[in-house]
């Protein structure tokens, strides 16, 4: 694992899909096909970031991060970029930030009630990153 | 839907005759919240707040409570994609979500806006609140909100083959609840027999029928007994636990539900044998309801229809017995007061001048009260208005039977 990474720097981005294809088989997504895109208002530098991530049939097909708009992708969430940062140390669960406003889900909340617990195995795995935030 | 089902309404056509007239009406977007246009859009029952979001071409969208949309997906002819739940979450309460997709829909969030303002009798209407009439403005800044509800009550007014052949159906269900609770009451049955008991046992064989459930706000099947038949002007009767005695009129006023086709219909009894008196008022009500059948035809209005059957039981004797009114308004679930239009002396209630078409449907309802004697009947029945008359839709004997 690398040693203090920068959170969503392209580094980070590496590790995390390492760890995403090392650690969460296609059967523990259950085989799934979905794409998020996070959108990090307020980052430290005053800039908006994204993170996408798709998977195809259960496997990680996707993994990007950079500024500005990122591409298309099935959910949508947005918030502070503390908030997310929060979660992916593990300090604030993804559920309690939608239910508390913090974040703000676009997209079919049907299906998103479907996949709540494979984001959850994917925010555990962010959680393991030595990330520097 | 198989075109060739009995049941099937061409939900598709209903959407694109809206869009048609929002066109005419120059709007860009329908926004739908009253119970009977989810229920005329959707093919699903919505008991939760719910939406519809009609855009000027294409599919409608629905937006129901999330512990609910799969459901409401499962029974719509929509698919899941147009099927949304909203939920009190960031981005996903119901007035975020539906402004940003009526802004996505409208092109820059700019145009005009049909909503359902206004008000009525029957409590679950749905009518758009003033406080999300307040947060869709604030939400929509670029759109003028127009009512527009005229829209879907003009093109639900005349009912299709597959919307009555559904009230065919639960009116088939619901005689075959009546004739459990008759088979129930026999015998010495009634003893001890509460009117809850007299509304379950009809749920019950009405349930194992097919029916969904026994629709009506008014506590499902409204059962009476004794002076509660008699209460003045009284048409709604929720069941109590009053235990049946002998010498009461009996009410039974059951609803069955099929595929959102509401079957509603009331028999009388007398328990034990009745009195010269007691057969008096049931032969008035039974040869006033016979007459009323008679005379319902296209063509005729609930004002001219009232005025021949007043003077009936006034020339009879028995029209201070008599609840002036005998109908109203029924549609697919959720559409159950005002008979047509909004265009009355009495803004949302039934316009007395009301001109019946062909393949209307309504409730023939009236109400015979008699407090100082505790006797009291009802009569409700769907009727489809045909040219020369109209078609009964609940067959059940027309008798106020004696239980002994």
């Amino acid at each position: 694992m690398a040693n203090h990474v920068k959170y969503l720097s392209s580094e980070w981005r590496d590790e995390a899909g390492r760890l995403l294809r090392e650690n969460l088989s296609p059967e523990k997504m259950n085989n799934v096909t979905t794409s998020m895109s996070n959108i990090y208002q307020n980052c430290p530098d005053g800039k908006d970031r994204f993170l996408f991530i798709g998977f195809t049939d259960g496997a990680l097909s996707d993994i990007q991060v950079g500024e500005g708009e990122p591409p298309k992708a099935e959910f949508r969430i947005a918030g502070d970029y503390e908030t997310f940062a929060k979660i992916s140390r593990a300090e604030l669960g993804a559920q309690k930030a939608l239910m508390t406003g913090k974040l703000k889900l676009k997209g079919n909340m049907v299906k998103a009630l479907k996949l709540a617990s494979l984001a959850d195995r994917v925010n555990k795995i962010f959680a393991t990153i030595d990330a520097q935030y | 839907m198989n075109a060739k089902d009995p049941y099937y309404i061409d939900f598709p056509a209903r959407i694109k005759s809206i869009q048609k007239e929002m066109q005419a009406q120059k709007l860009d977007v329908y926004l739908g919240s009253r119970l009977r246009t989810l229920s005329w859009t959707l093919d699903a029952f919505c008991p939760w707040r719910s939406f519809v979001v009609i855009p000027a071409e294409g599919l409608p969208s629905a937006f129901t409570f999330v512990i609910d949309a799969a459901r409401v997906a499962d029974d719509s002819w929509l698919d899941e994609e147009h099927v949304l739940g909203f939920a009190p979450m960031g981005g996903q309460d119901q007035i975020e979500q539906i402004a940003d997709f009526i802004a996505d829909l409208s092109k820059g969030g700019k145009g005009r806006l049909g909503i359902e303002s206004g008000m009525s009798n029957y409590l679950p209407e749905g009518w758009l609140t003033h406080y999300e009439y307040q947060q869709f403005s604030g939400a929509l800044p670029g759109m003028e909100l127009v009512n527009a509800h005229g829209i879907i009550d003009r093109l639900a007014l005349i009912k299709d083959e597959g919307t009555i052949n559904r009230f065919r159906e639960a009116s088939r269900i619901v005689d075959i609840g009546h004739k459990a609770v008759k088979a129930a009451l026999q015998n010495g049955g009634w003893k001890g027999m509460t009117e809850t008991e007299i509304a379950g046992l009809a749920a019950y064989a009405m349930r194992k029928a097919g029916s969904e459930w026994e629709w009506s706000f008014t506590g499902g099947n409204e059962i009476a007994s004794g002076y509660r038949t008699g209460l003045a002007g009284g048409a709604c009767t929720p069941a109590t636990r009053r235990e049946l005695r002998e010498g009461d009129s009996l009410m039974v006023d059951i609803h069955a539900m099929f595929k959102l086709g509401l079957g509603d219909h009331s028999h009388n009894y007398f328990i034990g044998r009745a009195t010269d008196r007691q057969r008096w008022h049931a032969k008035n009500f039974v040869d006033i309801v016979d007459l009323t059948l008679k005379t319902y035809r296209a063509g005729i209005s609930p004002s001219k229809l009232a005025e021949q059957m007043m003077n009936f039981a006034e020339e009879r004797g028995f029209a201070d017995y008599m609840v002036p009114g005998f109908e109203h308004g029924i549609g697919m679930m959720g559409d159950e007061w005002r008979i047509g239009m909004n265009d009355g002396p009495f803004p949302y209630w039934t316009n007395p001048d009301h001109v019946y078409r062909e393949n209307e449907v309504i409730i023939c309802a009236m109400q015979y009260a008699c407090p100082g004697e505790d006797i009291g009947f009802r009569y409700e029945n769907p009727i489809v208005l045909r040219k020369n008359g109209c078609e009964i839709m609940s067959r059940f004997p027309l008798t106020v039977d004696e239980i002994v």
